[in-house]
């Protein structure tokens, strides 16, 4: 790399120049030759310039936005100007690589982005070109670490920059959710248009890291930590008046955060404690299972109708219970053969349901009409109307959700940073040496797995209820390995991580239906080729990353010395 | 009384193919300390691509004539399963040899769950199981009350050849050496002249060309195939490895058989029948790691991470 970049050196400034015009003419130029099989590309990709000079819009106007931040920051006097070109490069190289490949498999072959019937639309083509353009120029510029702000805020100015921060995080997540539209066959491009929007996003994200603006407010929301988590938490609540709030998006938003949740727990397993946990989905079945019995619901053996925070309370300490017993092989075991224990665990458990044992998970039929929450009440699958604003149907389980992520974020925070999280992560790291330490290794382990179990339990609970049926096909091996891969995509022992893991790999198949049957193959590569490239996940842990990227002899990552990051690209 | 003898026949035949595919559990394992989960799916596709040999390359005149076709087919299988194993220790595994231990573990899941859907998606009408020709001769051997597949005794009659041809190899040959070397101390063997990349390659086809021979030979005594198979049974097979003691050839193969036995017996004579019998298994397997971590044959004093 160092040598690709010592050649480029002298030509490295026209070079992303040359980059960040192209981009802008590529977003200008057509980009298909007729329209397409299933309807024009959106966004009028099939017009010529001169038809519709302003009418750029959708990944059009994404590209032309990137070419133009490419000559400011060019020719700006911004820090890491290398590292930030490079990440607008990638961006542009993403929209346009994902936009070309949709407009050639959607039915248009070839000739759709280069010339067909006497009309030629090349602005594909010169979108990419234009990408790698940028992105050799930015390396070829020098790429240093992402630099660090010494600015420091008065605490009112600091609030002020803070909720800023976080309605635009907001307004980019109502947007993120709802780019491309909801996926399905009346909607054939809504993948290409999700993917390029995260393209785009990923590109802007990745240069507002390298200037610095990323780390600095990350330090401003450390230093005012209740402030910060009082705005998110009233930010994440107020996603249902946004563009997001229909009742399809309430819907899609709610299991995100189920899984969210459910992955934080796993989080604790593998992210703190390193033991690789594979039939952790079993726990959130037991919950799921135990919680429909308990709420009356038709098919229900047990017969009793208990409040929901009741039965949610014992369906998570009977999970728990189950972590316990399945955690307590470790006192024994360790590492891969751990492994092959918790798989053998959930194995067992999705025999057994299948079989209906004990007639409580009803076999293959499920456990239908689990009765919906109410709440004085108020049923939770119903409109809300606050005022003269109607929400829709849903919006009650998203607050529900959104309430038990925070409850399970702060619980891992908690635990993390307190005694017990200090010896997992010791463990994690040498165990032998956590013993000579002092650590009561079997009991801590057997703690991660209790944890991490009784809050799977408690989103099994919640689950139940939102979906109104239990079957054990929701709860199969490889929803474990889903829920692991958002874990390691997003960042072993991060929060934000596995939030943002889940997300992707949630929202991903709902926007793609036409690949679902690709879906577990892809998930599959994925984890290969993370665990290649990007071992420490999308948004790193700070101990882990170093730990994960291998350390140079002055202690400093070597990911961040000597670059391989690939963030515009993996989104 | 019968029932049990025929049970005990059935079981000795899935012992059989559950060690084909254990050896190469344990030699891995033996070598770089990594559970191949994908090698399952090494077993699934040595199935399948017998398949497409037999579907594609056999010629029509000869399929029905065994003796001709069943190497064919064997050979077939066999290069992809290497092939595939090649490929996977090359690219995936190769880059992560001095990675943190969690990292290779999980490429491994991410091989395996990539291999079963890449061959559910792109092998013609894989989605559901695909009927394999029984290249074999047809008809059972009967011994009293017990009845056995020709195919099932080919199934135990090339197991065993190949254990001991393997166990052998290892013993007496000059790579088999360099492989025990290898397995004992990666740097010294370096350092005495043995190329560890050479050694690690040797194992994952030696592992794969059997896992090949077992999908080939699955495929005729049951014929039928599916994509789910190279998991359920290579997670029986990886307990076998445990069973005996990772590692250890001979304890692999001693494992296969108990564990093929505890399934056919256990789905006979458990409560809840066939439908638990990979429960009992898994009981065997918890108990095994709990009381000896070691398996029967394994050395307890190597420190396992």
């Amino acid at each position: 790399m160092s040598k690709l970049a010592n050649t480029i050196k002298p030509f490295a400034r026209p070079l992303a120049i040359l980059g960040g015009v192209l981009l802008i003419v590529a977003a200008l130029l057509p980009w298909v030759t007729f329209a397409l099989n299933s309807g024009k590309y959106p966004d009028l990709a099939t017009l010529q310039f001169f038809d519709a000079p302003f009418a750029v819009t959708g990944f059009r106007w994404h590209i032309l936005l990137l070419g133009v931040l490419v000559l400011i920051a060019v020719f700006a006097p911004i820090p890491s100007k290398g590292r930030v070109v490079r990440s607008l490069g990638w961006g542009g190289l993403a929209v346009a690589l994902i936009n070309s490949i949709f407009i050639t498999t959607e039915g248009g072959g070839l000739g759709a982005i280069t010339a067909a019937d006497g009309n030629a639309a090349f602005g594909g083509i010169v979108g990419i070109v234009a990408g790698i353009a940028v992105i050799l120029g930015g390396t070829g510029i020098g790429i240093e670490l992402p630099a660090k702000w010494k600015v420091k805020l008065s605490t009112p100015l600091a609030y002020l920059v803070l909720v800023v921060t976080f309605a635009a995080v907001l307004f980019a997540v109502a947007q993120t959710l709802t780019a491309g539209g909801q996926g399905g066959p009346a909607n054939p491009y809504a993948g290409g248009l999700f993917l390029s929007f995260l393209g785009f996003a990923a590109g802007l994200l990745t240069a507002l890291n390298g200037i610095g603006l990323i780390g600095w407010i990350s330090e401003l929301s450390e230093k005012h930590r209740v402030f910060s988590v009082v705005v998110l938490l009233a930010c994440a609540l107020l996603l249902p008046f946004t563009n997001a709030g229909s009742e399809y998006w309430m819907t899609v938003a709610a299991n995100i955060g189920i899984y969210a949740a459910t992955a934080i727990g796993l989080n604790i397993v593998v992210g703190l404690a390193g033991l690789l946990d594979l039939g952790y989905v079993a726990f959130m079945g037991i919950g799921a299972v135990v919680a429909a019995n308990l709420s009356g619901a038709a098919a229900s053996k047990v017969g009793i109708d208990l409040p929901f925070p009741i039965a949610a309370v014992i369906a998570a300490i009977i999970a728990g219970i189950f972590g316990a017993i399945v955690g307590s092989p470790t006192l024994r075991v360790r590492g891969d053969y751990l492994a092959i224990v918790t798989l053998a665990f959930g194995e067992i458990f999705t025999r057994s349901a299948q079989n209906n044992i004990g007639g409580l998970t009803n076999g293959a039929n499920a456990i239908p009409g689990v009765p919906p929450l109410d709440l004085f009440g108020k049923e939770f699958n119903e409109p809300l109307n606050i005022g003269s604003v109607e929400l829709p149907s849903g919006v009650l389980y998203y607050v529900l959700i959104v309430l038990l992520v925070a409850a399970v974020m702060a619980i891992f925070a908690n635990l993390k940073f307190s005694r017990i999280g200090r010896a997992w992560i010791a463990i994690r790291e040498d165990e032998d040496a956590a013993r000579a330490m002092g650590i009561k290794t079997g009991k801590a382990k057997i703690l991660a797995f209790l944890v991490g179990a009784t809050l799977a339990g408690l989103a099994g609970a919640v689950f139940a209820h939102k979906n109104g049926t239990v079957s054990y096909e929701s709860f199969k091996f490889l929803e474990s390995v889903t829920l692991l891969a958002a874990v390691i995509l997003g960042g072993m022992g991060s929060i934000p991580g596995a939030v943002l893991g889940a997300s992707l790999l949630f929202v991903l198949p709902e926007k793609l239906r036409e690949f679902s049957d690709y879906r577990l193959m892809i998930f599959g590569l994925a984890l290969v080729l993370i665990m290649r490239f990007r071992p420490q996940g999308l948004v790193p842990d700070r101990h882990r990353r170093a730990e994960l990227a291998g350390e140079d002899v002055g202690g400093v990552p070597v990911d961040e010395v000597h670059e391989h990051d690939t963030k515009g690209a993996t989104a | 009384m019968s029932t049990l003898l025929q049970q005990l026949a059935n079981g000795v035949v899935q012992g059989a193919l559950i060690a084909l595919i254990a050896l190469g559990y344990t030699m891995v394992y033996g070598i770089i300390q990594l559970i191949n989960f994908a090698h399952g799916e090494v077993f699934m596709v040595g199935a399948y691509g017998g398949l497409a040999t037999y579907t594609w390359i056999v010629p029509e005149s000869v399929k029905d004539v065994w003796y001709v076709s069943l190497p064919i087919v064997l050979v077939g299988g066999v290069a992809v399963s290497v092939a595939i194993a090649l490929l996977m220790e090359r690219f995936a595994y190769r880059p992560l040899r001095n990675a943190p231990r969690l990292a290779p573990l999980i490429t491994a899941l991410g091989v395996s769950v990539f291999l079963q859907e890449f061959v559910r998606n792109f092998y013609p009408n894989a989605t559901a199981a695909l009927p394999f020709p029984g290249v074999f001769v047809q008809g059972q051997l009967v011994i009293g009350p017990i009845r056995v597949g020709w195919s099932g005794i080919l199934l135990i009659g090339v197991s065993v050849l190949l254990s001991i041809a393997l166990q052998t190899y290892i013993n007496r040959s000059r790579m088999g050496r360099a492989m025990r070397a290898t397995a004992q101390d990666p740097d010294t063997a370096k350092l005495m002249g043995v190329n560890p990349d050479r050694v690690i390659v040797l194992t994952f086809v030696l592992g794969a060309a059997l896992a090949g021979v077992a999908g080939v030979l699955f495929g005729t005594y049951l014929n039928n195939i599916n994509t789910d198979m190279g998991f359920q049974t290579g997670i029986f097979a990886f307990t076998a490895a445990v069973l005996g003691g990772v590692g250890s050839i001979r304890g692999a193969v001693v494992g296969a058989f108990i564990i093929g036995l505890v399934k056919t017996l256990a789905g006979q004579y458990m409560p809840g029948g066939t439908q638990y019998d990979y429960v009992w298994i898994f009981v065997v397997l918890i108990l095994v790691l709990v009381f000896r971590p070691q398996g029967l044959f394994g050395e307890p004093e190597r420190v396992r991470a």
